[in-house]
C-alpha cells in the first residue's frame, strides 16, 4: 500500500516547520514533525490541537535539550493558549511577536539561555495565568504594562539580570498569587503599595538590590504567607507593625537592618522560618521568642545581639535549627535547651558565652551539628555526651575546656569533624577515637595532652586533616598510620615525639601536608615517595633528624 | 488563601486549624512544607508554608 497523496500542510504546519527550522538540535527529538511522512501535526511531538477546529492550543517540548531560537513566526498560532519550553538550551530574545498569541494562559521559557529585554508586546496577553521566564539571562527592566493582565496569577522572573525598579503598578493586583523576582539586579526601595496585592501569598525579592527601609505598613500583607525580602541592602528598624503578619516565613537575613528584634515577633506563632540573621540588630533575644512553639528554624546569626541566651527559647518545642553565632551573647547556655528534642543543628559560636555545657544538652538526641567555637566556655566534655548518637559535626575549639577527652567520645560513631583545639585539655588522647571510622577532620591541637599518639589513630579510615599540634605528644609516630589512605594533612609539631619517621608514611600517597617540626625525632628523613615533596618547614627543630637541608646533622652543604 | 487566622484587634497569628480542611480524609493535621523557589543554590533552605496534612495528601488550609 503506497502512502496517500500528501495533502498540502495548512498555514499552521508551515508554522510549526519554521519554528522547528529556527531551534537546533532537533535531529532526535523532533523527528515526526515530518510532514512528508505525517502531515497531521496535530499528532506531532509536543503539539496539541482543538478537537473541533483543529488548530493548535497547546505547545508543550519542555526538558527536550533543543537548542536555537524561538522563531518569531509562533506569532501566527492565534489560538495558542498555552506555550511550554522550559528547561532546554534556547538563547537569542523573546520575539516581540509572542504578544499576538493572545489566546496565551500560560508562558513557560524558564531554565533557557535567552537574553535581552522582556518585550512589552507580553502585556497584550489578556488572558495570561502564568509567566515563567526564571533562569534566563534576560536583561533591562521589568515592563510596568505588565500590570494590564488583569488575570496574572503568578508571575516569576527570578534569576536573570533584570535592573530598574519593580513597577509599582504591578502591586495593584488582586489576582496576582505568586511573585518571584529574586536573583535579579532590581534597585529602589518597597513600596508601601505591595500590600494591595490581596491575593499574593508568595513574595520573593531575596538577592536583589532594594535600599530603603521595610515600609510601616508592612502589616497590612496579611494574605502572604512567604515574606523573602532577604540579601538586599534594607535599613532601618523593623517595624512593629510586621506583627501583623500572618507569613510561616519571614526572611529579612542579609541586609543591614537595625535596632532591636521587637517583641512582637514572639507573637507570630505561624511562623515556620524566622530569619533574622547577618544583619546589625542590637539588643537582648527577647525572651517571648520562646512562645513561637511551632517555629522550626531560627536563625538569630551574624548580628550585634547582646545579653543572655534565653532559657525560654526551650520552649519552642518544633526547632530544629538553632544558629545565635557571631554575636555578643554573654552568660551560660541555658540547661533548657536540653528540651528541644527535635534539635538538628545548634550553633551558638563566636560570643561571649562562659560557664559550663550543661549535661541537659545531651536530652538534644537528634543533634547533629554542635558547634560552640570562639567562647570562653569552661568545665569538661559531659560524659553524657556519647548519648548524641547523631551528631556528625562536633566544635568545642578556642574555649577554655579542661580535663581529658573522654573515651565515650568514640562512641559518637556518626563523626566526621571533631575539633577540641585551642583550650585547656590535657592527659592522653584516647585511643577510642580511633573507632570514629568516620571521621574527616581532628583537631585536637592547641592544648596539653600528653602520652602517645594512639596506633589506633590507624582505623580512621576516611581520615583527611589530623591536627595534633602545640601539645606535649610523647613516644614514637606510629608505624601503622601508613595505612591511612585518604590522610591530606598530618600535623603534628611542637609536642615530644621521639624515635624515627616511620617509613611506612611514605604510603600515604595523597599525604600533601605534613608538619614534623620541632619535636625530638631522630633518624633519618624517609628519603623515598611522598618525602621528596616536603620542604625543610616540615622537619625543622628537630636537633638529631639527618635530612636534606641546611643545619641538620648530615647536612649536605655544611663545609667539609 | 490566608492561612493564619488573625487574633482579634491585635498582632500575631497562629498555625492553621485544618478543621474539616482535608475533605473526608482524617486526621488532618497542619505540617510545614518546602516551597521550592525554582534552582536554589545548596546552602540555601526552602522557604516553608502551612498546609493541611492527611496521610499523603496536603489541602490548602
Amino acid at each position: 500500500l503506497l502512502f496517500p497523496l500528501a495533502s498540502p500542510l495548512n498555514d499552521e504546519g508551515k508554522t510549526l516547520k519554521s519554528i522547528k527550522a529556527s531551534f537546533s538540535n532537533v535531529a532526535n527529538v523532533l523527528l515526526d514533525w515530518d510532514d512528508v511522512h505525517n502531515n497531521d501535526f496535530c499528532s506531532w511531538r509536543g503539539v496539541y490541537c482543538d478537537n473541533v477546529s483543529l488548530s493548535v492550543v497547546s505547545l508543550n517540548l519542555s526538558n527536550l535539550n533543543l537548542g536555537g531560537e524561538i522563531s518569531p513566526a509562533i506569532g501566527d498560532l492565534k489560538n495558542l493558549q498555552s506555550i511550554d519550553l522550559q528547561g532546554n538550551n534556547l538563547t537569542g530574545q523573546i520575539p516581540d511577536e509572542i504578544g499576538n498569541c493572545v489566546s496565551l494562559i500560560l508562558l513557560d521559557l524558564s531554565d533557557n539561555l535567552l537574553y535581552g529585554d522582556i518585550p512589552f508586546s507580553v502585556s497584550k496577553l489578556k488572558q495570561l495565568e502564568l509567566l515563567n521566564l526564571k533562569n534566563n539571562q534576560l536583561t533591562g527592566p521589568i515592563p510596568s504594562t505588565l500590570t494590564q493582565i488583569a488575570n496574572l496569577k503568578t508571575l516569576d522572573l527570578a534569576r536573570n539580570q533584570l535592573t530598574g525598579e519593580i513597577p509599582r503598578l504591578i502591586y495593584w493586583n488582586e489576582v496576582l498569587q505568586y511573585l518571584g523576582l529574586r536573583g535579579n539586579s532590581l534597585t529602589g526601595t518597597l513600596s508601601p503599595d505591595m500590600c494591595q496585592l490581596s491575593g499574593l501569598w508568595y513574595f520573593d525579592v531575596r538577592g536583589n538590590n532594594l535600599s530603603g527601609t521595610i515600609p510601616d505598613s508592612i502589616g497590612n500583607c496579611t494574605s502572604f504567607e512567604i515574606l523573602d525580602i532577604s540579601y538586599n541592602q534594607i535599613t532601618g528598624k523593623i517595624p512593629y507593625n510586621i506583627g501583623f503578619l500572618q507569613v510561616a516565613t519571614l526572611s529579612l537575613q542579609g541586609n543591614r537592618l537595625t535596632g532591636k528584634i521587637p517583641e512582637v515577633i514572639g507573637l507570630m506563632q505561624a511562623l515556620a522560618v524566622l530569619d533574622l540573621s547577618e544583619n546589625e540588630l542590637v539588643g537582648p533575644i527577647p525572651p517571648i521568642l520562646g512562645n513561637l512553639s511551632y517555629t522550626g528554624k531560627l536563625y538569630l546569626h551574624g548580628n550585634k545581639l547582646t545579653g543572655p541566651i534565653p532559657p525560654e527559647l526551650g520552649n519552642m518545642s518544633k526547632l530544629s535549627y538553632l544558629q545565635l553565632n557571631d554575636n555578643q551573647l554573654v552568660g551560660g547556655i541555658p540547661a533548657e535547651l536540653g528540651k528541644l528534642e527535635q534539635l538538628f543543628e545548634l550553633n551558638l559560636g563566636n560570643n561571649n558565652l562562659e560557664g559550663p555545657i550543661p549535661h541537659n544538652i545531651s536530652s538534644c538526641t537528634a543533634l547533629n551539628q554542635f558547634n560552640v567555637y570562639g567562647n570562653h566556655l569552661s568545665g569538661s566534655i559531659p560524659l553524657s555526651f556519647r548519648d548524641l548518637e547523631s551528631l556528625t559535626y562536633l566544635n568545642l575549639s578556642s574555649n577554655n575546656f579542661k580535663g581529658s577527652i573522654p573515651v565515650e567520645l568514640g562512641r559518637i560513631i556518626n563523626l566526621d569533624t571533631l575539633d577540641l583545639s585551642s583550650n585547656d585539655f590535657s592527659g592522653p588522647v584516647p585511643a577510642a577515637v580511633g573507632d570514629l571510622e568516620h571521621l574527616l577532620t581532628l583537631n585536637v591541637s592547641h592544648n596539653h595532652l600528653d602520652g602517645p599518639l594512639p596506633a589506633e589513630f590507624s582505623h580512621l579510615r576516611s581520615i583527611q586533616i589530623i591536627d595534633m599540634s602545640f601539645n606535649n605528644l610523647s613516644g614514637h609516630i606510629p608505624q601503622e598510620l601508613g595505612q591511612l589512605q585518604n590522610i591530606v594533612s598530618l600535623i603534628l609539631n611542637n609536642n615530644d615525639l621521639r624515635g624515627e619517621i616511620p617509613d611506612q608514611l611514605s604510603s600515604c600517597f595523597s599525604l600533601a601536608s605534613l608538619n614534623v617540626s620541632y619535636n625530638n625525632l631522630s633518624g633519618t628523613v624517609p628519603p623515598m615517595g611522598n618525602f621528596s615533596r616536603f620542604s625543610p618547614d616540615s622537619f625543622i627543630g628537630n636537633p638529631f633528624l639527618c635530612g636534606n637541608w641546611l643545619g641538620s646533622i648530615c647536612d649536605p652543604y655544611a663545609p667539609t | 488563601q490566608v492561612v493564619a487566622r488573625r487574633r482579634l484587634g491585635g498582632p500575631g497569628s497562629s498555625p492553621p486549624t485544618c478543621r474539616s480542611k482535608c475533605g473526608r480524609c482524617g486526621p488532618c493535621r497542619p505540617v510545614h512544607v518546602p516551597i521550592q523557589p525554582g534552582l536554589t543554590m545548596p546552602l540555601e533552605y526552602y522557604p516553608e508554608a502551612w498546609r493541611c496534612k492527611c496521610g499523603n495528601k496536603l489541602f490548602m488550609p
